[in-house]
């Protein structure tokens, strides 16, 4: 095997395949989209060369600044509590004897079902005439009107779907924290408990730092995920009311397959696509670290 | 050496595979064309004692797009449908079939349009007439239908006018199947027990929702969730103020100015008897609004009924419809927003004389008939139907749609592209949710207009 392995054209072969794949349904279509967003393209006429157009309208789409800002805020918000909340779970789980498996499985479970299914239990949650505030009506209490309230920069409706997000996706953050951790050795901490440390502590300087490269790579497949966040909006609040709850995706989504405007959504696409490759860079930077041996 | 032999065989398998997968994938029409019509000469083969079978292979199979779940649906308009699909298929055995592909209406559009971007257009679909037609008859992804309409079957049909917003410099691009007014409902009994008479003006349903509030009932039940709603409502108070909509929409007017003004106030006013959901709500929780009898009046068009009458048909009875209050010193009280649904046909079909077929199945007397005893809806054709058997409300739509003086449509359809009815309709909700001042949301919408129209 190894020997074949050293032949370039057994490797050429064994990596054409994919390549070709690879370059057909992803490389291909990217380059094609970048492009038509410097047309103006309806799928049904050929496209047309326009320039920088769709980009001068992105500035001044009053829809494009709400995505935006809410895309943001949710790249930020699921980051912190996606982080802190799988470290919590991580360090809590591994730390447990009993019942391990079943919270470990319990907490995973949200991110094997389905996301429109989830969507729409939520939606049906705290929907005014069914859930949450049917139940504290019985309490004489009116609940705020989850989805569909406007104020605020962020609105409800946002900091609502964004919990359901971190409710649905934390399980994987912990699996990954757990993972790592459980890949520690057990010496280190018995050498840090004999000089003096307690849990707390030993999480904190022995745990924390051996974790870094997997709270990078964690981080950015939250960081990803979310700026490309689709589904449970979508499902939830379908951007309203009044595109108050719009995300790049819903945007793109609404352009393209709404208005037929395929060069405008593509110009939102490879606004997300930049915007993704930006911030995978500036987490890789932030948690480069040296791989200890564990 | 055996290994290598080995190896290189598997490489080639999986690669050989994968390509395949490619290749099928790329070309798919042309092979799955290829693969029925191997089927089909298979299938003659097999038939030489079985007649039958020969004449399958011969089945012109053809698809029917539409925008409600034919299965679970409790709509009787869609339930009637699905009897002229069942009906066709059932006449025509072993010549034509079609198979309805089906969406949620909020989908529809967003699934037609990628079927018809990847070359995949059903042979029939269902359209609004307006710029959402106007769409497919641009780029030439509607047929033109004159020619068929010609032939044998415009007769039919209670008058030319029924085709006026389908018709594209005197060609006719889509057939209409029914056609609904929109009105105003209410429960009577709510009515009743308000002691409120049924409204002519404008103060009379100010006066009529200020009664039902004060005996503790949701006056209006209405969605701006489901922008066009609203957006409904934001259009009948427009008209009835004497906005002219086709010079705003040309350019000739702007959208800012008195009558816009006046309309978006009414609506301010109005909305204080709206359910407190209303911002969230889809339509069909609005229109269950009325018919669970949490509020006494929903504005909607009546192609409602099949859905009301469905979903409660104890509410029937109970059901009142009156014509959209007169705004006095306004415009001609008796104008009505009317809308058909309509049939187009793709240009790139390769069965025109089988989609041609269903279409008439749909302009059929049966199914006429069905549409105005069964759905409540106004029928296109001079069918005589039994009055008494149609629903109870279809009567007063009648009244109102015979009393009209003239027809238009709905605001956001009526607009040069479908992005400027939605920039319409965002900005009444925007009036309606207090985001903008009307003022701000016209201005909004001027700018957006010399921005966007060519």
């Amino acid at each position: 095997m190894e020997k074949l392995l050293r032949d370039k054209k057994a490797i050429a072969v064994f990596v054409l395949p994919a390549f070709i794949l690879f370059t057909l349904i992803l490389f291909v279509p990217i380059c094609q989209s970048v492009y038509y967003s410097f047309c103006d393209y309806d799928a049904l006429t050929s496209p047309k060369f326009v320039g920088l157009k769709n980009y001068q309208n992105l500035i001044v789409d009053d829809t494009m600044k709400i995505a935006v800002k809410n895309s943001l805020f949710f790249l930020i918000y699921s980051c912190v509590t996606q982080l802190v909340m799988g470290l919590i779970l991580a360090g809590l789980l591994t730390n447990i004897e009993k019942g391990r498996n079943v919270f470990k499985n319990i907490i995973y479970l949200p991110c094997v079902l389905s996301s429109a299914a989830l969507g729409l239990l939520w939606m049906f949650i705290f929907s005014p005439k069914l859930g949450i505030n049917q139940i504290l009506a019985k309490f004489g209490m009116q609940g705020p009107l989850w989805l569909m309230d406007i104020k605020g920069y962020i609105t409800l409706p946002m900091w609502v779907i964004a919990f359901v997000a971190l409710w649905q996706y934390v399980g994987q953050s912990m699996m990954l924290y757990m993972a790592q951790i459980s890949g520690i050795s057990k010496s280190l901490y018995e050498a840090s408990y004999i000089d003096g440390c307690n849990k707390v502590k030993s999480f904190w300087h022995i745990t924390l730092p051996l974790i870094k490269p997997m709270v990078g790579t964690a981080m950015s497949l939250n960081a990803i995920g979310s700026l490309k966040f689709f589904d449970l909006i979508f499902n939830m609040t379908e951007g309203g009311p009044n595109h108050k709850t719009e995300v790049l995706a819903t945007h793109l989504y609404q352009q393209g397959f709404k208005y037929f405007k395929y060069g405008y959504a593509s110009a939102i696409g490879t606004v997300l696509l930049i915007l993704c490759l930006i911030m995978t860079f500036v987490i890789n930077k932030l948690f480069q670290s040296e791989n200890y041996e564990m | 050496m055996k290994k290598k032999v080995l190896s290189i065989l598997l490489t080639v398998a999986m690669t050989a595979s994968l390509l395949a997968g490619c290749g099928s994938a790329g070309s798919g029409a042309a092979n799955s064309g290829a693969a029925d019509a191997g089927a089909a000469d298979s299938a003659a083969a097999d038939a030489g004692s079985t007649g039958d079978a020969a004449a399958s292979g011969d089945v012109e199979e053809i698809t029917w797009m539409f925008w409600d779940d034919l299965e679970a649906t409790e709509d009787l308009i869609s339930k009637g449908y699905k009897e002229v699909i069942d009906r066709f298929n059932q006449d025509y055995a072993g010549k034509y079939h079609v198979t309805p592909v089906t969406t949620n209406l909020e989908e529809y559009y967003t699934k037609l349009n990628a079927l018809v971007a990847s070359g995949e257009a059903p042979d029939v679909f269902i359209v609004s007439p307006g710029p959402n037609l106007t769409t497919y008859v641009e780029p030439g992804v509607a047929a033109d239908l004159t020619p068929y309409l010609d032939a044998d079957w415009k007769g039919s049909f209670s008058s030319d006018a029924v085709f006026a917003q389908q018709t594209y410099d005197g060609k006719i691009y889509a057939v209409p199947l029914n056609i609904a007014a929109a009105c105003v409902f209410y429960n009577k009994e709510m009515f009743e027990e308000a002691g409120a008479a049924v409204p002519k003006t404008w103060d009379e349903l100010i006066d009529a929702c200020e009664k039902i509030k004060a005996k503790g009932h949701t006056p209006i039940t209405i969605s701006a969730g489901t922008a066009w709603c609203l957006s409904m409502l934001a259009g009948y108070l427009c008209d009835r103020e004497g906005v002219d909509l086709k010079k705003i929409d040309s350019g000739e007017e702007s959208w800012n100015n008195p009558k816009t003004l006046d309309a978006a106030n009414k609506m301010i006013e109005l909305s204080q008897y709206f359910q407190p959901t209303a911002a969230g709500d889809t339509n069909d929780v609005a229109t269950a609004g009325l018919y669970n009898g949490e509020a006494a009046i929903l504005i909607q068009g009546s192609w409602a009924i099949g859905q009301i009458n469905g979903e409660n048909p104890d509410f029937e009875q109970k059901c009142g419809v009156f014509q959209f209050p007169e705004i006095p010193g306004g415009n001609d009280p008796n104008r009505v927003i009317a809308k058909s649904d309509s049939l187009a046909m793709s240009a790139t079909t390769k069965h025109p004389e089988a989609s041609i077929a269903l279409m008439k199945y749909f302009t059929d007397d049966t199914a006429q008939k069905y549409t105005a005893e069964v759905g409540g809806k106004i029928p296109v054709t001079n069918v005589q139907y039994d009055a008494t058997k149609a629903p109870a409300q279809l009567a007063d739509v009648m009244d109102i749609f015979s009393n009209a003086s003239s027809t238009f449509g709905f605001y956001n359809e009526s607009l040069f592209s479908t992005e400027a009815g939605s920039t319409f309709d965002d900005n009444m909700v925007a009036i309606y949710l207090g985001e903008k001042t009307p003022e701000q949301a016209f201005d909004d919408l001027d700018a957006w207009y010399a921005a966007n129209k060519k």
